[in-house]
Order: C-alpha cells, then structure tokens, then sequence
C-alpha cells in the first residue's frame, strides 16, 4: 500500500512541477530592472520598423551606463533616455518620485492655440458648455464646439442638443486642438454624427508574437451613423495643432476623409498605437504603443495627420499679438465664403 | 483544429453520456431475485468556506508575480448513481473565489473573481486493507466550466484578462473512514485533472478594444496538457456529529495555460471550512422500508 501512495504522490508532484508555464523572472537590481524594461518594449512596442530604430543598439549603449547606477533616481534617468529614443508620446516610465513622458513631439512645435483668445475675442465668454463640450454660435453664423479631450463620454442626447443650436448655421467649426485624446469609443460618438452610412473608419493591427515583425492582419472596423439622431452633413472645418494626439488623432484621421470635412491648422501630434501597460521588478510603471491604428486608406498614423491641402498653417506673431487666432480666423472665412 | 474538434466530440460524447445517466431518481428500486430490494441513495451536501494565500501571474497584465490572500466559497452535491449506485457516483460542485495580490514592490494590486460549476461521475471499489476496514477509491470523468478575470486597476488599456474554459478530464478520489476516539470521521483526498477542452485566449498584444470592435479570431483555444494544466487537489475529513458533520480540509488549486506567448498562473492554497450533510428525500409514496439498502455517495 505504501508503495502505491509513494509512486501516486511523486507522480502527482512530478506531474504538477513540470506543467506550470515559465515566466521569465528578472531581479529588482539596476540590470534586472534594465533588462526587464529592454525586453518589453523588445517584444511589445509596435514602431520599429516605422521609426527606424535599432533596438538591440539602444540596449548595447545604454546597458553599460545602467550598470553603473547605484540609486533609482539614476537608474530612472538612464531608463527615460533609453525609452525617449523611441519618440514616442504613447511611451511613459512611472516612479514614486517622477513620471517620464517623451514631450518633444509637441514641444517642438508652435502651439497653435490660445483658449483664453477664443473665449475672450471670438465667444465672448457666452458659451454653452455640455460635458468637456464648449459651443456657441459665433456672429458669423457659424458653429463653433471645442472638445478639449476625449476621456469623458458625452451622451448622445447632449450631441443632439448641440447640433440643435447650429441648425440655423451653414457650417461647424470643431476645435481639436490641445485634445490629447482619451478613450476611442468617445471619438466615435462624436465621429458617426458626420456620417450617414455605415463607413469604413480604419484598421488595428496588434502583435501576435514577441518579434519585432510578429503583426496581425489588419482588421477593419466601421462605424455607424446613429439610429434617429442627428447628423451633420453641411460643411465641416476640424481644428488640429500638433497636441492633437492619440483618439483625437485618429479622430482627425476619420474626419479629414468625409467628404464636408476640411482640415485646418498644423500636422497632429500623431500617437496612432493604443498603449498596453505594465511594469518593472521595482514598481515602476511603463506604457508603450502596442497596437497600430491605421487609417481608412491603410496609413500609419504615428506620425500625425497632415490637414487638407493647402491650410496647412499657424498662428501668426502679428495675429498672436492682437489676440487673434489665425487658424480659426481661417476657418470661419472658409465657412463664410462656401456659402 | 483537429485537436480542438476532438476535444469537443469527446465532451459532447461525455455529457450526454452522463447526462443519460444521472437522469434516475434519488430513491430507486431495484429487483433481487424475486424479492424487491429498496436502495436508498442519500445525498452528500457540503457548503464550505475556504481561505488561504494566492499567487498569481498573467504575462498579459504585468510580467511580474502577485501574492495575496484567497477566499472562496464551495457548494458540492454527491449522490450515487442510481444505475449501478454500488459502482458509480456523481458530484456537482459551484465555486466562487475572489483573490487578491500585490507585487514585490507593494505598490500594485491584482484582483482575481472567478465562478467554477464541474460535474463529474466516478467509478469507485472498495479495497479491504485488513481489521474490516475498507478504502473507497473512484476514478472517472468530469466537465467543468470556468468564468472570470483578473484585475489590475494600474493598468490602463489593458486593465483586465477575461478567463473562461470548459474543460473535460479526470476525476479521482479516495475515501477512508475512521475514528478518532469514539468520533467517527470520514477522509478524503480528491484530485481533479482537465486533460482537454476548449479555453479563451487574447493574441500576444492583443487589445479588448479591438474584440469588442468584432475581431473574435482565434480566442477559443483548444486546451491540452501542453497550454492549459490544472489541477485541483482537495484533502477533507468530515468530523461526523450524526446526520451532519464539520468539513475541515486543504485544498490546493493549480492553473497554469499558455497560449500566443502568454502565460498566466494562479496557485491558491486555502483552509477549508464547512458543514456537510447528508440526506434522504422521503415522500408518501415511497416510503423507507426496513430492509432498505442505504449506499452512501462517497464509499
């Protein structure tokens, strides 16, 4: 009986040892936490190819001077230049005594946009003002609604309101400038009211495997004008600066193909790779982009969204000092003059 | 593909195999010779509260390592089957188990819910092993089904990792029963082993956003051995204090799948503590007669 419990219990444990799935484990010192973070974004950032960056060649320069880190704070430093390499505004290292954001894809580049110009010289603080949403009808009969980001919903009744009160107007202004985006469904209940069919508004792609070419076929989505709701067919002017980043992104993306729609101001700040996140032995947060959006016509849209041709354009010095703004100057003249 | 499809023909053949079987009532009669024998098959109910550490791991979430506390709640059902009660019995058990981790560093923190039903039906012997006691020994098998996820509030896309399976394996149990000093008490071991069935599955990189945009390619994994091992190990005694009796017992619960490159692990080990009872269902038409043969579910 003895033997038969023996042999039952170190198959048992046999059986249950050599079953469990390995996970690669590194430890919470300078090189193991360097590592842990080269081999993440080794196996889950998705632009590569698209930026040109050899990643093994980052590890060999920056693996030295990591080894050479005898505090966090050090370490921190070496792991933020390392990830900055990747140019990437999706890309953020977190500590408890610092976050790491990679700013030079807006800082860079001029603004472009002055809420306080706008709401003092063309709304003349009398706005109406529905979730994140400003809206006012400016006196040239136009609609102007500014949506600063895309983190919070808005209800499709406060959409069929705004859209009430330009009714009366030829065309809309809406101002995505500054918008560092938030969730994607949020773009898309703003988006499908320009539509009126079901459209085709891009491809996601994500990572099958750890290579660095390891990508899936890229799958289409749609989206769907509203059941009995409002829609907007007259003509369109979308704002965009180069803080117009991520869901906004991919928003101007989608609305710079329909066919009211025009474009204006400056290239976006792109960030067309939604983020996956995770983290380092030493607690430390890390996010990078993992999945590529693409646009309808199958573009990458890391590295922004040009506006249509030929309104490519800043505020000017002359504009900025007598508070105007020349981009939505732009606009309201285009909006006026295609009557 | 022909893996997954054997899989599924295989669990089909078994659940409605099984569901034939269990269909028979829980008193039956039975003829002897000439003379009708009543045989009584008594329910053994336990509901039991478990508590206990947990470990957990999923490459999708973080590459790091969660340890925690694990509670959870068990209800299980056995009954022998009434077409060869001596033979076979059955067991249905639910679970509900919550854990919750954090990481080395203790400044993150991962969730676990999960929602288990199995049912099993096992063949069992009865082994004399000398001075009229008798082992009970059963083996057979089961199906479970599993839903649930883990939970990293940190996380910011990809906060969550859904987990379901239906899986079709092996079931084995022992059973002893002895005294300690003039209480009786019943032993068990039990282990459960999935060996194939179907489990859900996101790509490598895969993002919620773009399932629930419709892409559902390839999240129904067969399993086997190879990607998804569990294996449930549960040690009671039944401390009998007449009809019903106090559950007191170790269970410990593995669970490691790997599928697109991505592993997740959950190892739990828990105090169990409960009440079982076991029970007659009588009515006016059948009524327990004195020469009634009562088999008990587990020996």
């Amino acid at each position: 009986m003895r033997k038969y419990i023996t042999f039952l219990t170190t198959a048992l444990l046999l059986v249950t040892f050599s079953s469990c799935h390995e996970i690669e484990e590194y430890p919470n010192n300078s090189n193991g936490n360097f590592e842990q973070l080269w081999r993440l974004f080794d196996e889950h950032y998705c632009f590569f190819e698209e930026k040109g960056i050899d990643w093994q060649d980052v590890h060999d320069r920056y693996a030295p001077q990591a080894a050479n880190c005898y505090t966090s704070r050090q370490l921190f430093d070496v792991c933020s230049r390392m990830v900055g390499e990747l140019r990437d505004g999706h890309v953020n290292l977190s500590a408890w005594f610092n976050t790491y954001y990679y700013r030079e894809w807006w800082t860079d580049y001029p603004q472009n946009f002055n809420k306080r110009v706008i709401q003092e010289n063309y709304l003349y603080f009398n706005y109406n003002q529905l979730g994140d949403i400003t809206f006012a009808v400016l006196p040239q009969n136009v609609g102007y609604m500014r949506v600063p980001s895309f983190d919070s919903g808005i209800g499709e009744g406060n959409l069929d309101a705004i859209l009430t009160a330009f009714n009366i107007c030829d065309g809309i202004i809406i101002d995505v400038r500054d918008n560092g985006g938030g969730s994607m469904t949020n773009a898309e209940t703003i988006a499908r009211r320009f539509i009126t069919e079901r459209t085709l508004a891009g491809y996601i792609r994500h990572k099958d495997g750890p290579g660095h070419d390891d990508f899936s076929e890229p799958y289409a989505f749609h989206y769907a004008p509203p059941e009995n709701r409002r829609v907007w067919t007259k003509p369109v002017v979308v704002l965009s600066n180069r803080s117009t980043f991520s869901a906004a992104n991919i928003f101007v993306a989608f609305m710079k193909n329909r066919p009211q729609v025009t474009v204006m101001g400056a290239v976006t700040g792109g960030g067309g790779g939604m983020p996956l996140s995770f983290e380092l032995p030493i607690g430390w947060g890390v996010r990078m982009s993992a999945a590529p959006v693409l646009d309808e016509n199958g573009m990458c849209t890391e590295n922004g969204i040009e506006p249509t041709e030929g309104y490519v354009m800043d505020i000017t010095d002359a504009d900025m000092l007598a508070g105007r703004d020349t981009i939505l100057d732009a606009a309201i003249a285009f909006l006026t003059h295609s009557r | 593909m022909r893996i997954f499809r054997a899989a599924l023909v295989t669990a089909i053949l078994s659940l409605v195999t099984v569901s034939g079987l269990c269909a028979g009532d829980q008193e039956s009669i039975t003829v002897s010779g000439w003379q009708e024998t009543q045989t009584v098959r008594p329910v053994l109910s336990a509901y039991t509260f478990e508590g206990g550490t947990a470990h957990m791991a999923d490459t999708y979430l973080t590459p790091l390592h969660y340890n925690g506390w694990h509670v959870g709640f068990m209800y299980e059902r056995m009954q022998a089957m009434a077409f060869s009660p001596e033979r076979w019995m059955m067991q249905l058990s639910g679970r509900l188990i919550a854990d919750h981790g954090e990481n080395m560093s203790r400044n993150a923190v991962m969730w676990n819910l999960e929602l288990e039903a199995a049912w099993t039906m096992m063949r069992r012997w009865n082994i004399s092993i000398g001075a009229g006691r008798n082992l009970t020994l059963g083996i057979g098998p089961g199906t479970s089904l599993r839903a649930g996820a883990l939970y990293m509030a940190r996380n910011g896309n990809n906060p969550a990792s859904a987990k379901g399976a239906w899986t079709v394996g092996a079931n084995a149990y022992a059973a002893y029963n002895m005294r300690i000093g003039r209480l009786p008490v019943a032993l068990r071991y039990e282990c459960r082993l999935p060996v194939t069935g179907v489990f859900f599955a996101p790509q490598y990189g895969e993002l919620y956003y773009e399932i629930w945009l419709g892409n559902t390619h390839g999240l129904a994994r067969p399993a086997w051995w190879g990607n998804y091992f569990r294996m449930d190990n549960m040690l009671t005694a039944d401390l009998r204090l007449g009809g019903t009796s106090i559950r007191l017992g170790y269970h410990a619960d593995i669970i490691s799948t790997k599928a697109s490159h991505i592993v997740s692990r959950r190892i739990t080990h828990a105090f169990m503590l409960g009440v079982a009872t076991e029970w007659i269902s009588l009515s006016h038409r059948h009524k327990l007669s004195d020469d009634a043969r009562i088999i008990p579910a587990l020996y």
